[in-house]
């Protein structure tokens, strides 16, 4: 696919025609591409869609003042009525001294060289991308404690950025990404459980194999069946990286800087404290060639790169846009869009060795629900997993609930897995935390 | 008639330049061209016409589909925020497309576009009939419009006509009512979002309806401090309402001292008492918990793929006989309210579970007819991009006779959830939902504010165990999202006693 030239004319005359209008400042972006999804069950392709899609945003800054403005019509008359529309309605805004379009700075990694496009997955028919979907379910189904598919499914996205703004900023990257996966539900009729896998990747090399997939989810499920709930008490909890992850995910958002310069985090105010234990570095890498968040540059044009969020334990950065970056006095750090590629660093001990090492606790592979307020950095969750005794997996448990503080949680990290992998924005390795209050019986 | 697209630019590019000066809020429909309904807006606006309509839906069965439908939906949605002391930032989102599907038996192909040219139109059309390889050519009947039944929102004085200026007094109101509440508030976020969506269905068996929905919505997030401790109180108005509605139904002054107030309660709120005990819901927000609960394991495609815990106990009993639970789409200017779904069908008030028996499922179109019962009008979608699946509207609990401080009085020791983030559902019927705030409750009394609680359980344990419900009614204001696909709904319950729940949390 070749960049569309007339989407870059278009984001520049936008920008042209806005400044002619009144506005200070203009920022253009356009996303223009293509989805495709297959999801298929027992066998049978249940549904298909395919489509071209495109969206274009405008930010307009007048006397300090911001109206956006988006549209997926891109007829000339609408945006040009949207842009009109929006300098009158910036007018009657108040002025933010902060408001502004970030300072222009070289964009110098290129797309070329972060791996973030496929031409394979843009090649790649439709026919064998269910045939993949396909293979994955068929897998799972052979399998005689797998009760039923909840659906399998491939998809792709083909996507280019456009963006130029009035501080003479235009350049524009393209991506891909594709997916494959299943969800399964298991166990007995009145005692169901479901848990699945799924796989992404920027290219089609990099996506794992239909057996590899199917076997993954499998164990994933299988592994629950027969959960019981435990009594409540406090024990040291293993997690996976599905659900180290799923913590950092939360981290992302206390170190997001418009919850921190709203004081929406525990973490406000606290850059260059110790928050963590030593051994714990948290990085946002935006410029890993083939990571899934990796990009030459953010939503506001704002080049990507390597950030320290977390230095043995000490507080170094957060995650900043170019608004929350002024209003805290700091430099955008290329996070418009929040988290690139966070991650705990990997650390030395075995998956199987943090297991062994825990007398009695919970692995955790699963959780459910939206307890984790930012403010206090208080965690409170629906919980699957195993039961651990005497450093074994002994048997599954469900129908708890866990219960911690993050900021406690991340002066506990007592071991740390050395099976880091970056397939998702967030990631983390296997870890042992000391202590979380689980809620049972 | 078919108007010619090329005029049409030239002539709305020229009245943009007046319109702009004159009115400084939407002015899509633009004083010369206002269109009462959908079908008039896709025909003059985009050169939509009824003819184009007809030839789409042939050739998306031009392989062998049984069932065509064309989705045409224009959106004009609007944000304004007010945040330390001044309005910050206003948006404004434009959304138009189509979504063509087409269906073979269990089967659905589905493309989208946001160009409204034939050939764009034709292109989708084209991958939507890819579903299908074979069969015999189906008739398309002739389109004929079909009115809907009933008008459930409040189009008097929509928002989309109110001007900024007027919505900026609304969120002032809000937030200067919270930053008065208590010296201890320090941060007030208050945010306006409303839109007006057109919406129009043709299908090949020669439907045609239109509705044009209204949605408001004024939010409130306060955040309060003491020292190092922060707490967070959210409150939230609104529905497919008018400008009148919030200075009769709710006032933005109501609005931002709740969500201040729970702020400060939070500031001393301890954790919750985790384990298996008695708990009551208050009847303000608890609807969340309906809707968690059985709301989705009654949607008919988790149970016509017999993936629901519910897909084989239709007529059997599955909660106490005090429950009664049923989804009303028509209920006037709620914020699930539809006068028609997003598939055309005209709603009706669905029983769900009638005195514990259960009784019904919430239907769309292809789950109807594969299930063969028919549609109740629950068929919605996010938006153009993405196909219809059967969803609830407003999904309530009835009321019934207990006195709600009876209720609490009845309790020795258990816990009372208040306010709720939110909450989710797997098929398999275990639920989780997480308390913002409420109480424990000690001797029949409610004593210590708690924050941070998660309430789990599995649907056919929790239904048993409701043994008390109460003669009030709250509605919780929510959007669902299922399968990537967002959509506003309400969930409403009384006050709620329940003998046995996990509650989670901290200790």
């Amino acid at each position: 696919m070749m960049r569309d030239t007339s989407l870059t004319g278009l984001a520049e005359s936008l920008v042209a025609y806005g400044t002619r209008r009144g506005a200070d400042q203009v920022e253009v972006a356009i996303r223009a591409g293509s989805n495709f999804s297959a999801s298929i069950r027992e066998g049978e392709l249940e549904t298909l869609v395919e489509a071209g899609f495109r969206e274009l945003e405008v930010k307009l800054i007048v006397d300090q003042k911001v109206a956006t403005e988006a549209s997926s019509d891109l007829s000339e008359a609408t945006l040009k009525r949207l842009i009109d529309n929006g300098i009158g309605r910036a007018r009657l805004s108040g002025a933010d001294p902060f408001a502004g379009l970030p300072e222009k700075e070289p964009v110098k990694v290129r797309a070329e060289a972060l791996d973030i496009f496929d031409e394979a997955v843009v090649d790649m028919s439709p026919e064998s991308k269910i045939a993949a979907a396909r293979r994955v379910e068929a897998i799972c189904l052979g399998d005689k404690r797998i009760r039923r598919s909840m659906g399998a499914g491939f998809g792709t996205t083909i996507e280019t950025l456009y963006l130029a703004n009035s501080n003479g900023f235009s350049d524009a990257f393209r991506q891909t990404a594709c997916s494959n996966g299943v969800y399964l539900q298991v166990g007995e009729p009145d005692n169901l459980i479901s848990e699945g896998k799924y796989d992404y990747s920027r290219n089609l090399e990099g996506l794992r194999s239909p057996e590899d997939i199917a076997a993954e989810a499998i164990d994933r499920s299988t592994r629950l069946i027969g959960a019981r709930k435990v009594p409540t008490q406090n024990v040291p909890v293993v997690l996976e990286p599905e659900m180290s992850a799923e913590l950092l995910q939360f981290l992302a958002s206390c170190v997001d800087g418009r919850g921190v310069y709203r004081k929406q985090s525990f973490l406000a105010d606290r850059i260059g404290e110790r928050v963590a234990g030593a051994n714990v570095n948290v990085w946002d890498d935006g410029l890993m060639p083939g990571a899934p968040g990796a990009k030459p540059f953010d939503r506001e044009g704002v080049p990507l790169r390597k950030t320290a969020v977390i230095e043995k334990g000490v507080l170094k950065s957060f995650l900043l846009d170019s608004y929350s970056a002024r209003k805290l006095g700091m430099k955008p750090t290329g996070n418009g869009a929040g988290p690139n590629n966070l991650y705990l660093a990997s650390g030395k001990d075995s998956p199987a060795d943090i297991i062994g090492s825990v007398d009695e606790g919970l692995l955790l592979t699963g959780s459910i629900g939206f307890g984790a307020v930012p403010t206090t950095g208080d965690i409170s969750r629906g919980a699957f997993g195993i039961w651990i005794e005497g450093g074994e997996l002994a048997y599954p448990v469900a129908g708890i609930t866990i219960g911690a503080n993050l900021g406690t949680l991340l002066q506990q990290v007592e071991m740390i897995g050395d099976d880091l992998d970056h397939r998702r924005y967030v990631n983390g390795p296997t870890i042992k935390v000391a202590e979380m209050t689980i809620g049972g019986t | 008639m078919r108007a010619d697209r090329r005029d049409f630019l030239k002539k709305t590019g020229s009245a943009v330049a007046a319109a702009s000066t004159a009115s400084l809020w939407p002015d899509l429909l633009l004083a010369e061209e206002v269109p009462t309904t959908a079908e008039a807006l896709f025909e003059t606006r985009f050169g939509v016409s009824r003819g184009d309509m007809g030839r789409l839906l042939s050739l998306a069965l031009g392989k062998g589909g049984e069932f065509a439908e064309l989705f045409f939906e224009y959106k004009i949605a609007n944000g304004v925020t007010m945040e330390e002391d001044i309005v910050k930032e206003s948006s404004e989102r434009v959304s138009l497309g189509v979504g063509i599907r087409v269906l073979k038996g269990e089967q659905t192909g589905y493309g989208y576009t946001s160009d409204l040219t034939f050939e764009g139109m034709s292109q989708a059309a084209r991958t939507a009939a890819a579903i299908a390889s074979e069969g015999g050519r189906v008739e398309i009947a002739p389109l004929r419009l079909r009115a809907n039944a009933l008008q459930v929102y409040d189009l008097e004085r929509p928002f989309a006509e109110s001007s900024l200026s007027s919505r900026m007094i609304l969120l002032r109101q809000t937030y200067d009512a919270a930053q008065a509440y208590h010296p201890k508030i320090e941060k007030v976020r208050v945010s306006l979002r409303d839109e007006i969506q057109y919406v129009l269905v043709a299908n090949s068996e020669g439907l045609l309806a239109s509705d044009t929905r209204p949605q408001v919505r004024l939010i409130a997030s306060v955040t309060a401090a003491d020292g190092g401790n922060r707490s967070t109180g959210l409150s939230t108005a609104g529905g497919r309402v008018g400008s009148a509605f919030f200075s009769s139904a709710r006032t933005p002054k109501e609005l931002g001292r709740e969500a201040a107030e729970e702020a400060i309660v939070l500031l001393g709120a301890v954790s919750p008492r985790p384990g298996d005990q008695t708990v009551v819901l208050d009847s303000g927000q608890s609807g969340v918990m309906i809707h968690e609960a059985v709301g989705h394991p009654l949607e008919a495609d988790s149970n016509r793929k017999k993936r629901s815990v519910f897909w084989d106990k239709l007529n059997q009993t599955v909660a106490n006989p005090l429950v009664t639970i049923y989804d009303d789409p028509t209920i006037a200017h709620f914020r699930g309210s539809h006068n028609m779904d997003d598939e055309g069908t005209l709603p009706r008030k669905t029983m769900l579970i009638e005195k514990g028996k259960l009784v019904g499922y919430l239907q769309d179109r292809l789950s109807a007819k594969l299930m063969k019962m028919s549609p109740s009008g629950h068929g919605r979608r996010d938006g153009f991009e993405n196909v219809p699946l059967p969803r609830m509207a407003n999904t309530n609990l009835a009321r019934g006779e207990s006195d709600p401080e009876q209720i609490v009085r009845s309790v020795k020791r258990g816990f009372f959830a208040k306010t709720y983030q939110g909450g989710m559902v797997q098929p398999s019927g275990k639920f989780t939902f997480s308390v913002n705030m409420g109480y424990l409750i000690e001797d029949g009394k409610l004593t210590a504010p708690v924050k941070n609680a998660t309430l789990i359980g599995s649907i056919l344990d929790v239904l048993p165990e409701v043994t008390m419900v109460g003669n009030d009614m709250g509605t919780f204001l929510g959007t669902c999202g299922k399968g990537g696909q967002s959509a506003p709904v309400t969930a409403g319950t009384p006050t709620l006693k329940i003998n046995s729940m996990t509650v989670g949390g901290r200790s």
